[in-house]
């Protein structure tokens, strides 16, 4: 065991000093070999490392043939190679041993069969059997398998810079027609931008032109293209995979179970793919404005910028620790449209500040969108509308991880509203328009409204949900965009010199209330309409539950009540749940209200909250109140008013208490279980009774426990508490709220 | 119907009604001026996140224009023949960037090795090298230009060598093309960062194989797109007047309009009037040119609806065939010809510019931004 230690891992702090010293200052043969005379001393009695110390000491020019010694020493060295790896100074010696022939070449390969690493390979072992490629005595099936060995464990060695330096010698080998698909490869790996020069492609173009296309050379080729496009076009074929070929390695089943047996994972690329792109077999088309154009660089350099400082081009950019190391000196790619398709990229774009970049990315996009879906040249959009289905969700998505609208998404909604049935690609239309910045109000009639009135009057109550649930997250976005820039900007919203459209505090608060407004007249025609479809009516409640607190959540000095054709049908809605709703949203109205009240009187800058509004509020919370609580459905003066003699002839009985929290068709239901489970037993049923003051505090305490949060937040903020008696109590429904605020 | 018309294919579905002529010319385009997205001033300052605001100003196209005048262009009688006389496939394209009027030579030497590259897939082409079988040349067109904003014209031609050629044979031009921007939205061009050059009008003729891929080598090198470009119904009835008007300095000899009519099977009406009879009915149908002296000569749109309401009353009245019901497919005189498909032909080189400048103003309404 220990000896396997020694070879496979430095097991005390003598050999770990060896380790580093053969490691990280690449010490020469020499003074290995006087380290390895110091560890003889101590290790004198370990066979492996008597067995390296055979290999690095042996003469040149011993027999093999009929070496046992060799052979005993070489099956030592391949037990532990092939159970646990071995370590750096190990692969050194032997890989010394194999490359410069000392025993011929017939051992060779064996040897480099099992040169299998335990962590790390020197790269001067490396070099130095590079080095012995070029004495050119080597067989060419082992120099072959020297390169695959290099391929394969080219992760694991523990630097390339040295290897770089010699890239020039390497790339004398690619003229051998065997070892040529490996050079490339190896050379592949090793290029860099400073390497690709004139004369190496034109050997490679010379070469090309002797082997025909090989895919070898094409992948080296297309990576000179990657570093210095302006010296080499090439075009490839769509349907050849560029990506090198996983030779069949000896080593690499070896080297897993080797890793798996010491519980590393440090190779885990050996199949390395070429920077290619992967195209997606698509389907043939007779446009192709819809496909992302391929990330490549700019073959026209500005002069002035390569001077100043050293660009890197985003498609060399693999991880986004490049791309963080990298992020003031990326050169943009030839085409901006094609971000979009990669990932990376885009975490680039939401740094890119550059006016220039974002407009080309508008321009494709909005062409793009145009051709598509405006000026489908070829009959129609439906016929490609998987494609478009893809690309709007790919355009969803990206401005979803931005979290912004792009202008030429914006411009093309516009104009296409106006001719848009409504149902061609509807999620993925709502989705942009909901991504739309703030339209400035003296526009967003025309721009926006108008069309969309049009299309929810005459489309299905499915339609009319998804619009309002559209306008819903487009004020969202409003106002959390909002709210982030006013508070970074502390209140201060003068534009910069850029904008020419000024946006002030007021501007905005007139958009969004022309939105709110917009929503409210669609919300109560939408209603009345669909029969107050539940459906419909849950979506306005979705909407008003964040109008009614943008004061609070998003800090913009604005309310707007509901219209009363919302207000009303939620009211009176035969679900619990909209009631609850209902009661919910007056409740947050309440808060902040008073919140901003208090506000106005705290800080100078107060802003103007309409005496209307909270008259509103005030009657519409009394209405509530003496609606479900006191049940006094038509009092006189309040909006609800219907003739008495009219009511008399209706022949309810007890009219008034048609929709007080017993008798309201939404929880009826709820009144008659309470009134089973109170009084047990009791055939006939009084709904009447539970108004009684305990039985209408048990009967308010059962219903809260059915999940009625707003209910019971609407009953504790709008009711003195010890005024429970429903029947009795006339005043306890009163507002808290002053009506009388000044304006 | 104003909002219709900025598709081709919706004026495709409205062929079967009665058009009004007057509203037909409401084109519209959403003008991008120079503001920014609306924005409250960002932490770093830049308030434009993901581009240009397209303006919220809707513009037309233009319902008056200068009457052609036999303008003396500037441009050298070679290169004149060589856009003359010639069909052109028309295109718009988005502003190129970073593109350099110096630097034609470059791009001639990158053309023709992406068009040998592309030609044999999978082999790589040395940029340098000058032994390719496409020889691509970029040329200056200077002198046609209207107004100072307009960039100068850019005219590419490759030439090749026949498959079986002979060893010493020449080559020969097998495709050209040309871009162009003749007296374009001055407020739209100025309001490009200087980095683009706005080119909007795209003539190719040739190969079709050979225009997708110098298409494709712009849109890789100038970050721009390419789109079809077809000239509307208004555009060939403005062709149409502006060319009759013509008639007093150049002999049209013949108005010829080609129509189709939605009947089963369809119906194509060849309506072919004498340069004479025409030239009267515009002067009937010209206002009185209240301008003073000095002042340009200009066509109104109402005197272009007046000039087809009478043709298509002339017609009427032979044949009992109401031409409003129809399309007009095709336009041509002696000075030109011009098709709904987006094909122009240009016979005198007096009168292009005027041509060029509805073209280049239709190219620009078809700008995403």
């Amino acid at each position: 065991m220990a000896a396997q230690l020694n070879l496979s891992g430095p097991p005390n702090s003598d050999l770990s000093s060896l380790t580093d010293q053969s490691v990280s200052s690449r010490t020469s043969n020499r003074s290995l070999r006087v380290a390895e005379k110091e560890r003889r001393k101590n290790e004198a009695e370990d066979p492996s490392v008597l067995a390296l110390k055979y290999f690095s000491d042996v003469e040149a020019g011993t027999p093999v043939i009929g070496n046992d010694d060799v052979e005993r020493n070489l099956v030592l060295v391949e037990k532990v190679a092939y159970r646990n790896g071995l370590s750096p100074e190990a692969i050194s010696i032997m890989l010394e041993f194999a490359m410069s022939l000392r025993m011929g070449h017939s051992l060779c390969p064996r040897v480099l069969k099992c040169l299998i690493p335990v962590t790390v390979v020197p790269q001067e072992a490396v070099v130095r059997a590079v080095a012995w490629l070029g004495v050119d005595k080597i067989p060419v099936s082992t120099q072959v398998l020297f390169i695959k060995w290099v391929l394969t464990v080219f992760d694991m060695i523990d630097a390339k810079d040295q290897l770089r330096a010699i890239y020039g010698f390497i790339f004398s080998f690619v003229s051998e027609e065997n070892l040529c698909p490996f050079i490339c490869h190896l050379l592949y790996l090793l290029t860099t931008k400073q390497i690709v020069r004139v004369f190496r492609v034109r050997k490679l173009l010379e070469l090309q032109s002797k082997l025909g296309r090989q895919p070898f050379l094409l992948n080296l080729l297309s990576l000179y293209k990657v570093f210095c496009p302006e010296l080499v076009t090439l075009s490839i074929p769509s349907r050849s995979k560029s990506v090198f070929k996983n030779h069949n390695m000896p080593w690499k089943s070896a080297l897993i179970a080797v890793q798996k047996r010491n519980g590393s994972q440090v190779a885990s690329s050996i199949s390395l793919a070429s920077a290619s792109k992967d195209r997606t077999n698509r389907r043939k088309r007779k446009h192709h404005h819809l496909e992302l154009p391929v990330l490549s660089s700019v073959v026209n350099k500005e002069p002035q910028t390569e001077t100043s400082r050293r660009l890197v081009p985003l498609v060399q950019i693999q991880s986004v620790a490049e791309l963080l190391e990298n992020m003031d000196h990326i050169e943009l790619p030839a085409q901006m449209g094609s971000l979009l398709g990669s990932s990376l990229a885009l975490q680039y774009l939401d740094c890119v500040q550059d006016e220039s970049a974002l407009l080309r990315l508008n321009f494709w996009l909005g062409y793009a969108l145009h051709e598509e879906l405006l000026f489908c040249g070829d009959g129609g959009a439906s016929q490609n509308s998987e494609e478009s289905l893809q690309f709007l969700d790919k355009l969803l998505s990206t401005q979803h991880f931005l979290q912004e609208g792009f202008s030429s998404s914006e411009a093309f909604l516009y104009k296409f509203l106006n001719v848009w049935d409504g149902s061609l690609l509807r999620p993925q239309i709502l989705g942009l328009l909901s991504n739309i910045p703030v339209v400035p109000s003296s526009q967003i009639g025309r721009l926006l409204f108008e069309p969309l009135m049009q299309l929810f009057f005459t489309s299905s109550v499915f339609f009319k949900c998804g619009l309002i649930e559209c306008l819903n997250n487009m004020l969202l976005k409003w106002l959390t965009w909002h709210s982030v820039y006013a508070l970074e900007d502390d209140l201060d919203i003068s534009l910069n010199s850029h904008t020419s459209i000024n946006m002030t505090l007021s501007g905005f608060k007139d958009s969004v209330m022309e939105l709110v407004d917009f929503v409210g007249r669609l919300a109560s025609i939408g209603l009345q309409l669909e029969g107050c479809h539940c459906l419909l009516l849950s979506c306005i409640l979705d909407f008003y539950t964040m109008v009614c607190d943008m004061f609070l959540k998003y800090g913009l000095p604005l309310v707007v009540m509901p219209p009363s054709g919302v207000f009303y049908p939620a009211l009176f809605a035969t679900d619990p749940v909209s009631v609850d709703r209902l009661a919910f949203i007056m409740y947050r109205y309440k808060v902040n209200l008073t919140s901003a009240k208090s506000q106005e009187k705290l800080t100078e800058q107060a802003f103007h909250i309409s005496r209307q509004t909270f008259r509103e509020f005030n009657y519409y919370t009394v209405y509530m109140v003496n609606c479900l609580w006191n049940s006094k459905m038509f009092q006189p003066g309040t909006g609800v008013q219907l003739g008495e003699e009219l009511l008399l002839k209706s022949n309810v009985p007890q009219y008034w208490t048609s929709f007080d929290l017993v008798h309201h068709p939404a929880f009826m239901s709820y009144a008659v279980d309470f009134h089973q489970k109170c009084w047990i037993g009791k055939k006939d049923i009084d709904l009447d009774s539970i108004k009684h003051q305990k039985p209408w505090s048990w009967y308010l305490q059962y219903l809260f426990s059915q999940g009625y949060d707003g209910l019971k937040l609407f009953v504790q903020s709008n009711i003195k508490a010890g005024q429970g008696d429903g029947q009795q109590g006339d005043g306890q429904g009163d507002r808290q709220q002053g009506d009388s605020l000044p304006t | 119907m104003s909002a219709a018309d900025e598709t081709p294919d919706m004026e495709r579905h409205q062929n079967s009604v009665m058009r009004t002529p007057l509203n037909s010319v409401a084109v519209q385009r959403r003008s991008k001026n120079k503001s920014y997205r609306l924005s409250y001033r960002n932490r770093i300052g830049a308030a434009s996140r993901l581009g240009l605001t397209p303006g919220l100003t809707a513009r037309r196209l233009n319902t008056s224009r200068k009457a052609p005048k036999s303008n003396k262009i500037t441009v050298t009688t070679e290169q004149l023949t060589l856009l003359v006389k010639t069909e052109w496939k028309l295109s718009y394209v988005t502003p190129l960037y970073r593109f350099r009027h110096t630097q034609l030579k470059i791009y001639s030497r990158q053309l023709s090795a992406f068009i040998a590259a592309e030609k044999q897939q999978g082999l790589a082409v040395d940029v340098e090298g000058t032994q390719n079988t496409f020889r691509v040349s970029f040329s200056l067109v200077l002198g046609m230009t209207e107004s100072v904003d307009d960039a100068v014209t850019v005219h590419i031609q490759i030439h090749s060598k026949p498959l079986f050629a002979k060893q010493d044979e020449p080559q020969k031009p097998v495709w050209s093309g040309w871009l162009t921007c003749i007296n374009g939205n001055p407020e739209y061009l100025r309001s490009l960062p200087k980095d683009f050059i706005c080119l909007p009008l795209f003539c190719s003729s040739g190969a079709g194989g050979l225009t997708s891929l110098v298409k494709s080598w712009f849109q890789q090198s100038f970050d721009c797109c390419f789109g079809p470009l077809e000239i509307s119904h208004t555009s060939l009835q403005w062709l149409m007047a502006l060319w009759t008007n013509c008639q007093s300095e150049s002999s049209i000899r013949q108005l010829k309009m080609i129509w189709t009519l939605p009947v089963e099977p369809q119906l194509q009406v060849t309506y072919t009037v004498d340069a004479e009879d025409a030239w009267e009915l515009w002067s009937s149908v010209r206002k009185k040119n209240t301008a003073g002296e000095g002042e340009e000569n200009s066509i109104d749109i109402e005197e272009v609806m007046s000039f087809m309401q009478g043709l298509k009353a002339h017609f009427f009245r032979h044949f009992r065939l109401d031409l409003s019901a129809g399309s007009l497919n095709e336009v041509s005189t002696a000075l030109g010809s011009a098709k709904h498909s987006g094909m122009i032909k240009f016979s005198n080189s007096k009168y292009m510019i005027t041509t060029l400048m509805l073209l280049t103003e239709c190219a620009l309404l078809k700008m995403p931004i």
